[in-house]
């Protein structure tokens, strides 16, 4: 989704005759899942994953003053981060994009997260699902202290754990306990899905 | 080593002759591991060649693999061209920022002095000793991280990704400077009589397209892969994640054997590049090497070897990537003797035989 192009054409779409939330749901969202479904695919690559937020930003921007009605549905939510002594945020941030496209409203807290934050953060903000990353293996651990900590708390049933990233393999997940495990962005978002029913919203 | 019959300089000589071996080549990439094995902190290689080399050789000797890689992470070029790295006081390092955060700023950058900047002249110092006391019995390479790698941890990787994109030309710029950098490096790591061992990680489709990698990796290895090649050597070449869709690019740089990660397939490689290139993997280095069990290491060589044994350019049984610090040294040496029990010949049908494909 280029950012100039995405920009001109929702200048074009504004128009009394068009639906502004059509045009959101049905051009940018819609833009968004292609860019998933061709990473997906190897089509796409990180770069182009990345760059694509800036053409949505872009375009609902245009759109905002027009979307007359405000979303009033309540999104399902995913807390998101990357756990405590890595820095490695692309993956995380992939699985984002990803996600929000789909949908979900993502709460990210950002990279180097100890344990407990994670738990503060989804009770907080009453989330569905707690997505850990890292690249790392000194610091995957870290995922295992998380579910833990939730078990210690008795909340372990009120959130979906999932887990991603380099060293991460499904047998890994297993072991800690965890939810789920996605390999990647795209198959992050079916995970999800699958965990908290269909729907997003 | 007295365990196996060959040294590792005198396997891989008969190797490459076509003669009868002890037993495959085995290298479990070992990094920062090696502090285990002296029992010093990983935080205490920091400006220590002389500690580096120790831990190197006493892990060589302790394994009895067959390439020693003085290595303790991918940001030393990057550090000695003004990159902050982080030292964790026992885990391998990590960039803490790049030295430069937008465009404008690549002109400033200098390619680094080998002997004076950053972590380099340890890391040389450490090549040299390694080489002076066991190189006449083991290769001993140098990793040599490659320049779009260095790039992306020069300017950052988001940033760098999305110039690729929007400016490749400062992407071009950027690579060149690392790549300057990289050549006085490579020469310097020759001169202590090491082979310069190429890493070129964010270069994997996991990161980047196969059309990118052609634009802003490849012409800079190759170019490197002649230069090492001047100096009569032969190299490898390293790219983590997937690399499928680059085989043949990856050959196209001249390098001699390729690494394939746990994330590619070596059967696949196989017949892809085979009759250019030796191979070297893929055991994976988390979810065998680290978390696995010795029955689990087993498993995994044979399945690597039943897929490559028979490599035309020939086959180094190895781990994907490096090994974490905290591999079980009972896994390393599970790699090891697996490779010993299959031995030579290896017996192709029966490993077709005892695994299900």
């Amino acid at each position: 989704m280029d950012e100039n192009l995405t920009r001109q054409l929702s200048i074009q779409a504004v128009d009394p005759g068009i639906d502004a939330l059509s045009t959101f749901e049905h051009g940018l969202v819609e833009g968004m899942n292609r860019a998933g479904k061709l990473f997906e695919t190897e089509e796409h690559f990180i770069p182009e994953l990345l760059l694509c937020p800036d053409g949505m930003y872009a375009g609902l921007e245009i759109l905002r003053p027009h979307l007359k009605r405000e979303e009033k549905e309540v999104r399902r939510k995913v807390v998101i981060g990357v756990v405590e002594g890595d820095t490695h945020d692309i993956g995380k941030k992939l699985v984002k994009i990803m996600l929000e496209a789909s949908g979900f409203e993502i709460v990210d807290v950002g990279r180097d997260i100890p344990p407990q934050r994670f738990v503060d953060e989804a009770i907080k903000v009453q989330a569905s699902v707690i997505a850990l990353s890292t690249l790392m293996t000194t610091t995957m651990d870290g995922m295992a202290d998380v579910i833990q900590l939730l078990q210690k708390a008795n909340l372990r049933d009120r959130f979906k754990v999932i887990g991603g990233g380099g060293p991460i393999a499904q047998s890994f997940a297993d072991r800690i306990g965890a939810d789920g495990y996605a390999s990647g962005a795209p198959a992050a978002v079916k995970l999800v899905k699958n965990l908290v029913g269909e729907a997003a919203r | 080593m007295s365990r196996d019959r060959l040294t590792p300089i005198e396997r891989f000589a008969a190797y490459s002759r076509g003669e009868a071996l002890d037993r495959l080549p085995c290298v479990p990439i070992v990094g920062n591991t090696a502090a285990r094995v002296l029992g010093v902190k990983v935080s205490e290689f920091r400006g220590n060649g002389r500690l580096i080399a120790d831990a190197q050789i006493a892990a060589y000797r302790r394994f009895g693999y067959d390439v020693i890689r003085i290595f303790t992470d991918l940001y030393t070029q990057a550090e000695a061209m003004g990159a902050r790295v982080h030292y964790p006081e026992d885990e391998t390092a990590y960039l803490a920022e790049p030295a430069i955060s937008a465009a404008e700023q690549i002109a400033s950058l200098r390619p680094a002095d080998p002997c004076k900047d950053g972590n380099l002249p340890h890391h040389l110092e450490a090549m040299e000793r390694a080489f002076q006391a066991v190189g006449k019995e083991v290769p001993v390479t140098g990793a040599l991280t490659g320049p779009f790698t260095t790039a992306t941890f020069l300017i950052g990787m988001e940033n760098l990704v999305r110039l690729t994109l929007k400016n490749p030309a400062a992407v071009h710029q950027l690579c060149e400077g690392a790549y300057q950098g990289a050549l006085l490096y490579a020469g310097a790591i020759l001169d202590t009589g090491c082979t310069p061992s190429l890493t070129d990680a964010m270069c994997s489709t996991t990161v980047i397209s196969p059309k990118q990698f052609k634009e802003f990796g490849q012409p800079y290895l190759k170019r490197l892969v002649e230069f090492i090649h001047r100096r009569g050597r032969s190299v490898t070449l390293h790219i983590c994640g997937k690399t499928a869709p680059i085989w043949d690019a990856m050959a196209g740089t001249g390098a001699d054997c390729l690494s394939i990660d746990n994330a590619a397939d070596l059967q696949a490689a196989k017949s892809k590049v085979g009759q250019r290139v030796r191979l070297m993997g893929n055991v994976p280095p988390s979810e065998v090497m680290l978390q696995g069990t010795v029955a689990g290491v087993r498993e995994s060589v044979r399945r690597c070897v039943r897929k490559a044994h028979d490599n035309p350019k020939g086959f180094i049984v190895a781990s994907g990537c490096s090994l974490p610090v905290e591999t079980p040294f009972s896994n390393i040496d599970a790699m090891l003797d697996a490779v010993r029990e299959i031995g030579w010949p290896v017996d192709g049908d029966a490993l077709e035989r005892e695994l299900p494909s």
